[in-house]
């Protein structure tokens, strides 16, 4: 069993310094930036957020969610009506309010879209959440409880007992520190044995479904996770905008958050962020020299990522063995050393 | 048109697009995702003061934010070219709020905190001002004001609006209505509170002159059918439909109500935000007998309104024309106010500004001169109701003198 | 011509339903026949212009197993054809006629360039179709410099009969649906490249090994699905104004239409789209219109969990 090809030779292990360079350059941005940029990055990292809960869906179970918006807004929402009808302003009781609010509508859509007799192809849960999200925005845009199309402005500070975190450099190391919280335990999870038994689902999962697993159920697990930490980005955002609009919830959202996630390489986790980066950052600069043609040159690089490199940016530094992953075990010298493995835990 | 080659007809089709956008932004520069600069022409001596503008140059809205834009440049240059404000030029800060509240409010945080302006101008509907209110003036703590005709209520300290309230557009204009059409009033809307408000205090206005209201509704903003509605209209021998729709659903709506006969058996359809640019989304027949009123029409009489016009017409053309209903008056008077305001404070201070602005007074503008209501930071001004005919307006009836805007009277 | 009965049953069927959740008038009494004839023309209208609406993404999803997120584009770009033509003075209706051959011709080139790589993996098909439909959109919204542009009808202004106001157009649409899908209906099942087509559909192998070129009638059913989206398209334009983002109500819209109706044959995307329009222009004479779309919304996810199986080859594994 001779190593296949030259690649997997060169057991250099990428993504961790990928990952680490990523944290560290951000945990040090504020220092060198003026109060501006300091927001501009602060979205892009609770943007990040709410794209890898599109990746944990997309890449790790096959999940193509085009509605992840709705978890987001909804979230940002809940935190907001508690903020203005109630006067909470606690970050303490704000964010893990917003983080149930994604557990609980994330569990509905799951109930609604993923759960049945048969299990539904990527097409339909594609266009069902997409067009859920869609449903529901026009929704909110009707309703004046919530602010109509108006959405709930003037949201106020979130506070930790009498600081409030201001925009600015308290906010954007709440938002990394939560960031970096739930990057690793994400990557815990996805590189444990539960993890091994997404892969499976990813992979094949008539034959996982054969060997006696539940792949409803750990779909709906991990559609929940993911919806939680949408929810977190949701609660974060609206309070970072000071603002909460319809839009949060539509389909623009709910897209763009995809396209981040696809870009930068789904399945990787800090491809989305990556993503996120990229497209936010790239997409202002080039804004300047060519101001509307900035979303058309942005389809044109997915088509293109989707045609020659379907493994995203990241895919020019991580080999697809390294992106699969170990699984709590040794390092696997060839695919089919891992495939093998795989069976025996099966 | 025909003798043209199709070469010459290409060129003239991408001229012309290019031109409608091109008289806004000569000059200017772009800065990169919806954002504008304007510089002063010509050596200062001076720093320049920093003037921002919010306004929606693409999307739905955009109809009315171009015009609010050229008005906007063309009075910067103007003061520029005067000498300025105390001495300083202006320097205009452009953003495009795309009719997307979400979007907004990064870009005007962005006019706020990186661009640092002095005073913001802008927010076309009423949910864009409430959108970005707060971003403007608690956060930012700059100066606010707010150009366009709405349905009032809002008393924030350091807002102040220019543009026409619900006393100003209903008080003589529904008695108008009702002498000359008919009793019977169908509201109808957008599901938003601007429509809400304005239609409450119109239906108030019909009660209390012995009217009745046969019918409301309000359609979500996107609707574009509208047949239920127009059937129950017709169903309901309604006299007037006073409508507060919006686009896209606006000129559908007035479409379908031509094609179900309403305007044919003298019905009449009262809507405030049609003025000459609005019209350009529906055709001339659909529009005969439309009545609107606000505080500009083109046939306004008076010298100066009709120089501003033919002004603005030469540096502009005629595509977004100047207009009541999409707050290009009311930014002509939020700048020249200000600048009025700020000559007196001898500042650019928020404070220092808004307590001169509380009675700040300009003699002329489009329609009138006009006079900030001192303790109300609303509007007194000229009003006009006019009737559609032929595609243009035609001035019917005008007020005796400024009318009080009615607003905030207690703060 | 069997395609036609079942419609005009349809229509009975559906609208006897919904007269019996007609709300009474308070002012003016019971509904009489007065109101049942502009309410009929309404849903007729609306139904007429959702299935040319959704037929053509009907059609590229049957046949190729690709939902394509470009439909409303297609759409959009009919639309802008005739807005093209109206802006060079052309007269419209030769827009609107040229309309589906020009979207036809954008389709064949992007399917023999783009779409073809993907016919094996449907999920990838759809994210590029998605890409695509950016690319389109953005484009169009470059053109249109963002802003909102009217186009004229044709024919403007409406028939009477008696007090009944029929808008002249829409009674075009509908006759213009009606010969379009009666014309596809009898090209599939009278024409020998409908035989080929229904063989393609039906075993793509075999239909190969028969010596019928299943590329070319891939292709050719992607062009003639983009030509009905752009014919739906430049029809429509003159009751909706012309903006960027015309196409994305009308792709959640078929997402609906497909789901109910099923895909796989060319009588569900019928059903689907009629059901679909019909509601979306008969539930608000009784509900408001935002929960009119939620209603439907709902039924239809209820319709693809509950019905059985069958016609539901794309959506369930």
């Amino acid at each position: 069993m001779a190593p296949a090809a030259s690649g997997l030779k060169a057991d250099r292990q990428a993504l961790p310094w990928i990952e680490g360079t990523l944290f560290a350059v951000f945990l040090l941005m504020p220092l060198a930036l003026e109060h501006f940029w300091v927001l501009f990055v602060t979205r892009i990292l609770i943007l990040g957020l709410l794209a890898l809960s599109f990746d944990l869906v997309w890449g790790y179970v096959g999940i193509l969610s085009f509605g992840q918006a709705l978890l987001f807004g909804g979230a940002g929402y809940c935190a907001a009506l508690l903020a203005t009808k109630l006067g909470i302003t606690s970050v303490l009781v704000l964010l893990p309010s917003a983080v149930l609010a994604g557990l609980l509508i994330s569990f509905v859509i799951a109930a609604i879209v993923l759960f049945g007799k048969r299990s539904p192809t990527a097409v339909f849960v594609a266009l069902g959440t997409l067009t859920g999200s869609y449903v529901v925005e026009r929704l909110l845009r009707g309703w004046s409880y919530v602010g109509g199309q108006n959405g709930i402005p003037s949201l106020p500070r979130l506070t930790i007992g009498a600081l409030e975190i201001e925009e600015g450099i308290r906010f954007y190391y709440l938002a990394f520190g939560l960031l970096v919280v739930i990057y690793l335990g994400l990557r815990w999870i996805v590189r444990s044995q539960f993890g091994l038994v997404l892969a499976g689902i990813r992979e094949q999962e008539e034959r996982l479904a054969f060997l006696g697993y539940q792949t409803q159920n750990y779909k709906g697990i991990v559609f929940c996770l993911a919806g939680m930490v949408a929810g977190l980005s949701g609660g974060l955002y609206a309070f970072h905008e000071g603002f909460v609009g319809p839009a949060q919830l539509g389909p623009v959202f709910s897209t763009q958050v995809a396209l981040y996630s696809m870009f930068g390489g789904a399945g990787t986790l800090i491809g989305a962020v990556i993503g996120t980066s990229f497209i936010e950052a790239v997409g202002y600069n080039v804004s300047q020299y060519w101001e509307t043609g900035w979303p058309i040159l942005l389809g044109l690089l997915l088509l293109a990522i989707v045609s020659y490199r379907p493994g995203g940016l990241i895919s020019l530094l991580v080999s697809e063995r390294e992106k699969i992953g170990t699984f709590g075990g040794k390092a696997a010298a060839t695919v089919s050393e891992l495939t093998e493995r795989f069976h025996e835990h099966a | 048109m025909s003798t043209d080659s199709k070469d010459e007809i290409l060129k003239s089709h991408s001229r012309r697009l290019f031109l409608q956008r091109t008289a806004l932004f000569s000059g200017m520069i772009a800065l990169g995702g919806g954002s504008y600069l304007f510089n002063p022409r010509g050596a200062w001596a001076a720093d320049p003061i920093k003037v921002g503008f919010a306004l929606d140059l693409t999307g739905p809205i955009s109809v009315q934010g171009l015009p609010c834009a050229n008005v906007a440049k063309m009075l910067v240059e103007d003061i520029n070219a005067k000498g300025g404000v105390l001495g300083r030029p202006l320097q205009m800060f452009l953003e495009d709020t795309a009719t997307n509240e979400t979007l907004a409010v990064t870009r005007v945080s962005k006019l706020v905190q990186k661009d640092d302006v002095d005073v913001v101008i802008g927010g076309i509907t009423s949910s864009m001002r409430n959108a970005i209110k707060d971003t403007i003036v608690n956060r930012g703590k700059k100066l606010y004001l707010y150009p366009q005709l709405y349905e009032g209520k809002e008393c924030t300290a350091n807002i102040f609006c220019t543009g026409p309230t619900p006393a100003q557009q209903c008080d003589t204009f529904v008695p108008w209505l009702m002498k000359n059409t008919g009793k019977k009033f169908y509201f109808t809307g957008a599901d938003y509170i601007w429509p809400h408000t304005l239609n409450a205090y119109a239906k108030n206005v019909v009660e209390k002159n012995g009217g009745e209201v046969v019918g409301e509704e309000y359609s979500p903003v996107d609707q574009v059918e509208y047949g239920a509605t127009v059937h129950k209209i017709m169903a309901n021998n309604t006299d007037v439909v006073f409508t507060t729709l919006i686009p896209p659903g606006l000129p559908v709506f007035v479409k379908q109500l031509y094609e179900a006969g309403f305007m044919k058996r003298g019905g009449r359809v009262a809507s405030v935000l049609y003025d000459e640019s609005t019209m350009s989304i529906s055709s001339p027949a659909e529009t005969e007998g439309l009545a609107s009123c606000l505080d500009y029409f083109r046939a306004v009489e008076d010298s100066f309104s009709k120089q501003l016009f033919e002004k603005y017409t030469s540096l502009f053309g005629t595509k977004n024309p100047l207009s009541a209903a999409g707050g290009s008056t009311g930014t002509y008077r939020a700048v020249k106010l200000w600048e009025v305001a700020a000559k007196e404070a001898g500042s650019v201070a928020r404070d220092a500004v808004a307590t001169a602005l509380d009675h700040a007074k300009i003699a002329e503008g489009p329609g009138g001169g006009a006079e900030i209501v001192s303790g109300t930071r609303h509007v007194r001004m000229n009003m006009y109701t006019a009737v559609a005919k032929g595609g243009k307006f035609d001035i019917v009836d005008k007020s005796n003198g400024p009318v009080a805007p009615g607003e905030c009277l207690r703060s | 011509m069997r395609g036609l009965d079942n419609k005009l049953a349809r229509d009975i069927v559906s609208t006897y339903r919904m007269m019996f959740y007609m709300p009474n008038r308070d002012e003016t009494g019971k509904l009489g026949t007065a109101d049942l004839a502009p309410f009929l023309f309404d849903i007729t209208a609306s139904m007429a212009i959702f299935v040319l609406a959704v037929l053509g993404l009907g059609v590229i999803a049957s046949m190729m197993g690709i939902f394509n997120f470009a439909h409303g584009e297609f759409l959009l770009l009919g639309a802008y054809t005739v807005y093209l033509a109206q802006d060079h003075g052309v007269p419209t209706w030769l827009g609107m006629l040229a309309a589906p051959f020009v979207v036809a011709i954008i389709a064949l080139a992007l399917e023999r360039t783009i779409i073809r790589r993907f016919y094996a993996a449907p999920v990838a098909a759809m994210i590029s179709t998605f890409a695509i439909g950016l690319v389109l959109r953005e484009s169009v919204r470059l053109l249109l410099g963002g802003q909102f542009y009217s186009v004229e009808a044709p024919l403007n202004g409406a028939f009477f009969i008696g007090d009944v106001a029929l808008s002249k157009w829409r009674v075009v649409i509908i006759l213009a649906t009606i010969a379009v899908v009666t014309a596809s209906y009898l090209a599939l099942a009278r024409t020998r490249l409908g035989l080929y087509v229904r063989a393609s559909l039906e075993n793509p192998a075999l239909a190969r090994a028969s010596a019928i070129p299943t590329r070319r009638i891939y292709a050719a059913t992607f062009a003639f699905g983009a030509a009905l989206a752009g014919l739906a398209g430049g029809l429509m334009v003159p009751i909706y104004s012309l903006n960027a983002d015309i196409g994305v109500p009308f792709l959640i819209k078929s997402f609906l239409a497909v789901m109910v109706g099923g895909v796989g044959s060319f009588g569900g995307s019928v059903l689907g789209a009629s059901f679909v329009g019909a509601g979306t222009a008969g539930l608000p004479w009784a509900i408001k219109p935002v929960v009119a779309d939620v209603l439907l919304f709902l039924v239809a996810i209820l319709f693809v969990k509950y019905r059985p199986t069958g016609l539901l080859s794309l959506w369930r594994k």
